[in-house]
């Protein structure tokens, strides 16, 4: 069965909008990339002084794309001296100011965030292609319900970390749910692993997984390269 | 008595005056609410009001200066100065039509997920722990729901059924948790703001709640006592959509 004009409608909305963020994301990892050999100038491992300037892109990013609550980036372990976590995100606190992100990078504390295990970076280290994570909850993150689009980035042909940001499921909502609401039927934006993005009615609510099953549930994937996203919609 | 004590002399201090400033807030804002001052007014001289309410210049300022933050009332200065009023205070209505407005899906779901969870353990633990005079009282507090009167008569009535129900439970915490949860979402159930809330089949759910609890009946309850949050939960979500996605499908097209 051929899909409603609401449903292509909504579909090219949500495709369009999502594309948007990709390539912000995939412009800040370029940008950050290009900083990151000119700081380097030859040495081939990150330390403190190569990280100059990259809290300027991560305010820039946040300053221009007002959906994200963070920004910024992580490096792979290997691709720092002495083996050490490097990191360099900004969030965008309540009322506007933007501050540094701690983390806690001891491996063994009770506190510990070991970034290089969560999806967003192992997926994005693997598979060397743009991912989206969430919706999850960043336990001694970020500490709220989001989503995370994160593009890997090398360094002299080397992987060395990837580049991202956060958008918090709340500010998602307004965004992308217009769209949503233009299909008369229930449907919902998934991911990958089939949980529910947003839905547009109590059946599919955000962060459930959906069990295909019957038979007037249908799927249309999204035109948005590696990111495994679908609207599921009942006709 | 003898010369009074410490814990004497605690006891009987002089009044806080923020809660003299409180209650002018209180009484001018309600006089505003009800027509008896209206928009565009001008209350009298600061030094006439501290007098008449018999405060002192300091607690009156912060009194205005309460209803200033809330938008009520403006003090201009000049000859043809002094404090009017500017706006109705907000009812009850505009302040749940806020929380719709400011509370996410995600938001919304995630209290049914802790409802369903507080609710489930307490009705379990009902079923073992409540007596056949609970049963009664608990069969008077589901009924209570169906006889009030009003929408704002029905949120408490729902409200009590479930906190007594928690009562039943024997526990403390879990009673605490549950009227926490009911003060978050009951009155966001029952203000009719879209499409009414249906006292007579919230009353029915209740009632076989109830039911199942006198029967020692733990699976059926807690899959009742889920179904009935599930409900709830569709109505504050329904209830968001329409106020705050109503113009979507317009707007996108």
């Amino acid at each position: 069965m051929k899909p409603s004009t609401e449903v292509v409608h909504a579909a090219t909305g949500l495709t369009s909008w999502i594309n948007g963020v990709c390539t912000e994301t995939e412009n800040l990892s370029r940008n950050v990339a290009s900083l990151l050999e000119r700081n380097l100038a030859g040495k081939s491992k990150v330390g403190k002084s190569s990280l100059t300037g990259l809290d300027e892109l991560a305010r820039e990013f946040l300053t221009q794309n007002a959906f994200a609550v963070g920004s910024g980036t992580f490096f792979a372990t290997e691709s720092v001296e002495e083996g050490g976590h490097a990191l360099e995100w900004w969030s965008r606190k309540e009322s506007g100011v933007m501050k540094r992100l701690h983390l806690d990078l001891t491996p063994g504390s009770n506190r510990y965030y070991d970034y290089e295990k969560l999806p967003f970076f192992s997926t994005a280290a693997a598979t060397g292609e743009q991912t989206l994570w969430g919706p999850y909850i960043d336990y001694l993150g970020f500490e709220e319900y989001i989503l995370t689009f994160a593009a890997p980035f090398s360094v002299h042909g080397h992987f060395t970390g990837v580049s991202g940001c956060d958008i918090r499921i709340k500010d998602l909502e307004p965004l992308i749910m217009p769209n949503l609401r233009s299909i008369p039927g229930d449907a919902a934006l998934i991911n990958a692993s089939n949980r529910v993005i947003l839905g547009n009615s109590g059946m599919y609510l955000v962060g459930e997984r959906v069990k295909s099953g019957s038979a007037n549930q249908h799927r249309m994937a999204l035109d948005v390269p590696h990111l495994g996203l679908s609207l599921i919609y009942t006709a | 008595m003898a010369s009074p004590t410490l814990f004497h002399l605690q006891i009987y201090r002089t009044l806080p005056e923020i809660e003299r400033a409180d209650a002018i807030v209180d009484r001018i804002s309600k006089a505003i609410a009800l027509g008896l001052l209206k928009v565009g007014e001008r209350l009298p001289p600061e030094a006439a009001l501290s007098e008449m309410f018999g405060v002192g210049g300091a607690t009156l300022r912060e009194a205005l200066a309460a209803l200033r933050g809330q938008g009520v009332v403006e003090t201009r200065r000049g000859r043809s100065g002094g404090t009017f009023v500017v706006s109705q205070p907000r009812t009850q209505t505009d302040v749940i039509r806020d929380w719709f407005l400011s509370t996410s899906i995600s938001e919304i779901r995630d209290i049914g997920d802790e409802h369903s969870a507080i609710a489930a353990t307490t009705i379990r633990l009902a079923c073992e722990r409540a007596e056949a005079h609970d049963f009664d009282r608990l069969q008077e507090l589901a009924r209570a729901l169906v006889l009030a009167a009003t929408p704002e008569a029905r949120a408490p009535a729902d409200s009590r059924f479930h906190v007594e129900l928690a009562i039943s439970a024997q526990s403390p915490r879990l009673a605490a948790a549950e009227i926490r949860l009911q003060e978050e979402t009951v009155q966001q159930l029952w203000t009719p703001l879209t499409v009414p809330f249906d006292p007579e089949q919230a009353t029915a759910e209740h009632l076989e709640l109830v039911r199942a609890v006198a029967q020692d009946q733990p699976e059926k309850a807690q899959k009742l006592v889920l179904e009935h949050i599930r409900r709830n939960i569709f109505h504050l979500i329904d209830t968001k959509l329409t106020l705050g996605y109503a113009q979507s499908i317009q707007d996108v097209q």
